[in-house]
């Protein structure tokens, strides 16, 4: 099912944000659109958009990919993505890594088994001062969680473990 | 001058005969006995291999191109990790030297960025026909230590994916 | 002319038109500003930051927009800080400085930052010792790096961006050259950017990977050896590689190439040819080849040359000598008289051309041409002419594409009109199914199968685009075979030439009719006379046959029975064919690598190729074997040298009139300068120096008088119920027997393949990929379906030389 027949309303509030010869700028907020669902955009999609704004599918695709907010593969359902640039470092923010890291079992950029969680290094958040500092990119939209320790992640994931239940 | 003169000076002569013929010759007993080389001898040119066994030659063809003889001839093909002959992508897959032609300089060592060429100790060159002064890659190649690191080999995937590796400056 | 604009670099006056960038200002001055990003024929992005200089500029005063003088000269103000020489276009009083210490500090620098990541791969690298990285890394790098070895990116080495190109992910610098190439000259978007930062990478989306006809060129503007082609992966180091110009043999562009050639062990101490690699010519190709050109050159090399002549003795070819055999040929066409048909193909040179025309004509024969297409004597009389360029079109030219899908026949002249459109020519495309071309046209027009002929006529009558067309300065008419035959192709032509006349577009450089041929020479058959008979099958029958490098028998079963009904058949060709296999005398001819002649390109070009490698055998050249048997005839044909031959055939064919050999091999000054040492700004093109060829004048340039013969009106295929109409189309990559012998290209070429609508399939009951059976005139066989809704419903489109011999419209069968 394309974008057009499963979104019709949202589909042209957003075309209709833009004039028709620029249309092309409606891709970010049209990717954000596929992305709702799945939590990734599938190749389809792409294909789906590009069609829709006359660009090339090579076009669309390479947002996706620079973009860490898009996501073109099937991960956890909720993304936790931890910011690791220098202040957060200072922080102790590798360290929180590392230790959330050994209380999951998974490497940074894995999924954990029952397929809730997926752990990322992301880079600056623009809250340095509030480090170890994460967003959880889910279904419900993305949240921040400031000063976190292990321990209080820990009881995030088991609510969140809870809740996709 | 006196008259034994000429005796006396005959005499002096056999005198470094007989010296000499109880003194440790010089001359070597070629070919049973080899004399032995400098430490920076040019002789014969060996191909090395690393300690597992695998070539160190890459194929780069920097020998050949350094060669102001036009000696080397190489001929590069891809390596795949069921059929490894040296680290990285690019293997010699044909390299030969013509003894004739190779006026052993050591430019060839010199060029070579994983010191898998080296002229060893070996002068012994002698042919009888021109063709035969054509030394392939198997008898340029040192013999591998064991037999289960012979080249072409099965390695596992994903190890050797450098071709060139971290030089050291060479001692001596 | 624009507008001149006089800046100082390094010390040095410059003038150069406005708008030019410093960089390239500088390459015309002879200074050269390090590149890698930046490439004379793309737009500028300066992502690479390779070319800063300082620049400073005239301080104005603000009041009276004067200069400010200083001490008798304006003053100069520089930047605080360094400038990209690539972005910046040139200005009046602009002083540059690429020497200064700022400015070299900064070059070191940017090498230093490139080479942070850059693998030590120089030796394996197939760009090592022709790589702009390697170059400008010795001229203006740092010498040090304060950079840790073991901080380097570890990233992919081997990935298939297609089954072409490979690229390797650690060399690749984030130049963007091959994407914005892809972008901006060959119009196919099909790689691109991936993830950000130190993980950037190429990445193609497309399916089959790098879907595009023009992918090699990305290996040649790559600055590093992250694209390589898989045909010359590791094959050997540029240093040791010979140069030898050739010109291209598979379409009617015509494109100069330079073959790269090599003693190899593995082909037994033959030299042979390790790569294609395009040769600027402005007029022609630029400095781009299509992958067809590139990769398909194996056929000259193959375990199915001819090496020896032969003769069918008990039922079974034989060695034979020379003589022997050219003496049988040469006593049976003599026999012949009347009877003796020769077939020569597009792929021989003029002079191979001209000795078969000569010889016909002395011994009473007819020399047929093996084309598609019909309609060639026209572009003799009001075909393109000295002067004709597609890269000095623009604004004012109208460019009409008539049935012909040019990406698929002719790419090179895909990509100049695609460049001629964007320059403001008017681009006009007339087919009756969408192709690839419609984007950048002005106009479209959409025919059905078989009306071709009107849609021409009613050209200049159509309210805007019959305006347009009227009104242009210029107009050139490419015409192709896009389902169309033989017949249909000549009344098209007719047509096209006849709207071309009665408006007189005609006589003068950028105006004239261009044939889309089949193959490379065709239009020099048809300048030297050959004609294009329909029904071939009629013309064999009983006949004594001459071929020379065709193969109707495995074209045509229709053919091959034909030449079994054949008095004698005798076969000049470079490998074993299946005509081959039938004819009585079999003559190995040599590869176009082998040996030198001249080729005319569509554009009425022509051009000089020489030898490359060694002879084959005992093959020779076609012209010396047409002589050697017209000499056992008693006619005298010169067969010593290309060269004897040229000046006869300029003196007796009228078109070449003026020409010499040695004229063929002149060169110009060509912009941008490409192809020297400097291999960073341009890429690995090779200088043209070996000649840009001369064009043919067309018999309306000449001022004779022109009469376009009548269009014959074609009676028009109506399929029955239960049928449909099969129009032959062009493929580029096809069976064809200089294309299948190179491996490397069959995943492209694929299976025979029926194209038909998503509605036409329906209601056929066929679904994509599936097997269906197709009959039509006799001719059984299977082909896949593939759909798509460019085409339109009832039409089965058949790809030519793809096992499915189709040679005109036909009602056909799909079960």
């Amino acid at each position: 099912m394309s974008l057009a027949e499963k979104y019709p309303k949202e589909v042209k509030q957003i075309l209709a944000k833009y004039p028709p010869e620029h249309k092309r700028s409606a891709v970010m907020p049209l990717l954000y659109l596929a992305q709702r669902e799945e939590g990734y955009i599938t190749k389809a999609a792409m294909q789906d958009i590009a069609r829709m704004l006359d660009i090339s599918e090579t076009d669309v695709a390479s947002i996706v990919g620079f973009y860490t907010l898009y996501h073109d593969k099937k991960e956890g359902k909720y993304r936790m993505q931890v910011c690791t640039d220098l202040p957060c470092a200072l922080r102790g923010a590798d360290e929180f890594l590392d230790n959330l890291c050994a209380n999951l079992g998974i490497k940074v950029g894995e999924t954990t088994p029952d397929g809730v969680i997926t752990l990322e290094a992301v880079m600056c958040l623009a809250a340095c001062d509030k480090a170890p500092v994460f967003q959880t990119q889910g279904p419900d939209g993305i949240k921040y969680h400031e000063n976190m320790t292990v321990d209080k992640t820990m009881e995030l994931i088991e609510a969140l473990r809870k809740s996709s239940a | 001058m006196g008259v034994f003169d000429p005796l006396l000076e005959l005499l002096r002569g056999l005198g470094t005969t007989f010296k000499m013929a109880l003194d440790k010759p010089v001359t070597y007993q070629y070919p049973e006995e080899k004399r032995p080389v400098r430490p920076r001898f040019r002789g014969r040119h060996v191909l090395k291999r690393y300690e597992n066994g695998l070539e160190k030659c890459i194929g780069c063809s920097l020998c050949a191109a350094a060669c102001p003889a036009d000696a080397i001839f190489v001929e590069a093909s891809e390596n795949t990790d069921e059929k490894r002959f040296s680290p990285g992508e690019r293997y010699a897959s044909t390299y030969e030297i013509n003894m004739l032609r190779c006026i052993y300089c050591g430019f060839c060592e010199d060029a070579c960025p994983t010191e898998a060429i080296v002229l060893g100790d070996n002068y012994e060159l002698s042919f009888y026909d021109r063709r035969s002064a054509i030394y392939t890659k198997e008898m340029l190649l040192e013999p591998v230590p064991s037999v289960e690191m012979t080249t072409p080999r099965k390695v596992e995937p994903g190890v050797f994916t450098r071709s060139v590796p971290e030089m050291k400056d060479p001692q001596d | 002319m624009a507008k001149q604009v006089t800046l100082t670099i390094d010390g040095k006056q410059v003038t150069v038109p406005e708008g030019t960038l410093v960089a390239d200002a500088a390459k015309m001055a002879g200074i050269d500003i390090p590149v890698f990003c930046h490439h004379p024929k793309l737009e500028p992005v300066g992502m690479c930051r390779m070319c800063l200089v300082e620049i400073g500029r005239p301080v104005r005063d603000r009041a009276t927009g004067q200069f400010v003088m200083e001490n008798g000269a304006p003053k100069i103000q520089f930047m605080p800080k360094l400038e990209t020489a690539c972005t910046n276009k040139v200005e009046e009083g602009m002083v540059v400085l690429t020497r200064s210490q700022k400015a070299v500090e900064g070059q070191k620098g940017t090498i230093e930052f490139l080479l942070t990541s850059h693998p030590l791969d120089c030796p394996i690298c197939d760009k090592g010792g022709e790589c702009p990285l390697q170059n400008l890394t010795v001229a203006y790098g740092p010498g040090k790096s304060r950079f840790l070895y073991d901080e380097k990116m570890h990233l992919d080495k081997q990935v298939p961006l297609g089954e072409l190109i490979w690229l390797d992910r650690e060399r690749c610098i984030q130049c963007a050259r091959c994407i914005r190439f892809q972008n901006e000259i060959a119009g196919d978007p099909v790689i691109g950017f991936d993830e950000r930062g130190r993980a950037t990478q190429i990445v193609s989306f497309s399916d089959p990977g790098f879907d595009s006809v023009f992918s090699g060129n990305t290996t040649d503007i790559c600055p590093v050896g992250a694209l390589t082609t898989s045909d010359f992966r590791f094959g050997a180091r540029p240093w040791e590689l010979q140069a030898h110009a050739s010109i291209c043999t598979q379409c009617p562009v015509g494109c100069n190439t330079t073959l790269n050639t090599r003693r190899e062990a593995k082909s037994g101490g033959r030299i042979v040819v390790k790569r294609v690699m395009p040769r600027q010519n402005e007029d022609v190709n630029e400095i781009w080849i299509c992958d067809k050109g590139r990769f398909a050159y194996h056929y000259t090399e193959g375990k199915q040359r001819l090496t020896r002549p032969m003769i069918r003795k008990d039922g079974k070819l034989t060695r034979a000598s020379w003589d022997a055999a050219t003496k049988l040929a040469a006593e049976n066409f003599q026999k012949a008289k009347k009877n003796f048909v020769i077939l020569a193909s597009g792929r021989l040179s003029n002079e191979d051309l001209f000795n078969l025309k000569s010889l016909a004509e002395h011994a009473d024969g007819k020399a047929y041409i093996y084309s598609h297409m019909g309609g060639g004597e026209l572009t003799s009389l009001v075909g393109v002419g000295e002067g004709t360029n597609f890269g000095s079109m623009g604004a004012g030219t109208t460019i009409v594409v008539v049935a012909s899908d040019l990406y698929e026949e002719a790419p090179v002249w895909y990509l100049r009109i695609k460049q001629a459109a964007a320059r403001g020519a008017n681009l006009i495309v007339m087919n009756a199914r969408e192709t690839k071309l419609d984007r950048y046209a002005s106009f479209t027009v959409r025919y059905a199968y078989g009306d071709e002929v009107k849609a021409v006529s009613d050209l200049a009558k159509k309210g805007k685009i019959g305006d347009t067309f009227l009104k242009s300065e210029n107009a050139v008419i490419l015409y192709g075979s896009d389902g169309l035959g033989v017949s249909g192709s000549a009344a098209l032509a007719s047509a096209c030439a006849k709207l071309l006349h009665d408006n007189g577009f005609t006589g003068r450089p950028n105006n004239g009719l261009i044939g889309v041929w089949g193959r490379a020479n065709d239009q020099g058959a048809w300048e030297m006379g050959f004609e294009v008979e329909e029904d071939l099958a009629k013309a064999f029958k009983g006949k004594t046959v001459y071929i020379a490098g065709a193969d109707p028998v495995a074209d045509d079963p229709k053919l091959a029975k034909a030449l079994e009904g054949a008095e004698f058949v005798a076969v000049q060709d470079v490998m074993t064919t299946a005509t081959t296999e039938i004819a009585d005398v079999v003559l190995p001819a040599q590869a176009f690598t082998e040996r030198e002649g001249t080729l005319t390109s569509g554009e009425r070009r022509v051009q000089r190729f020489y030898p490359a490698v060694p002879v084959t055998g005992e093959a020779k050249a076609d012209f010396a074997i047409t002589s050697q048997i017209a000499r056992h005839m008693g006619i005298v044909l010169e067969g010593t040298s290309v060269s004897a031959v040229f000046d006869i055939l300029a003196a007796s064919v009228k078109s070449f009139e003026g020409l010499t050999y040695a004229r063929l091999a002149e060169v110009r000054p060509q912009w941008p300068i490409v192809g020297r040492s400097d291999l960073y700004y341009g890429g690995t093109t090779y200088e043209n120096t070996q000649g840009m060829g001369a064009q043919l004048s067309a018999a309306a340039g000449r001022g004779e008088k022109v009469s376009i013969p009548k269009v014959e009106k074609e009676a028009l295929v109506r399929p029955k119920e239960k049928e449909l109409l099969a129009v032959p189309v062009t493929k580029l990559y096809d069976r064809g027997t200089t294309i299948l012998p190179s491996e490397l290209l069959h995943e492209r070429i694929g299976e025979a393949k029926v194209i038909l609508h998503p509605e036409t399939a329906k209601s056929l009951g066929v679904e994509e990929d599936q097997k269906v059976s197709v009959s039509f005139n006799g001719v059984n066989g299977e082909a896949a379906v593939k759909l798509t809704d460019t085409i339109s419903v009832g039409v089965a489109l058949i790809p030519r030389s793809m096992g499915l011999a189709i040679r005109e419209p036909v009602a056909v069968k799909v079960k």
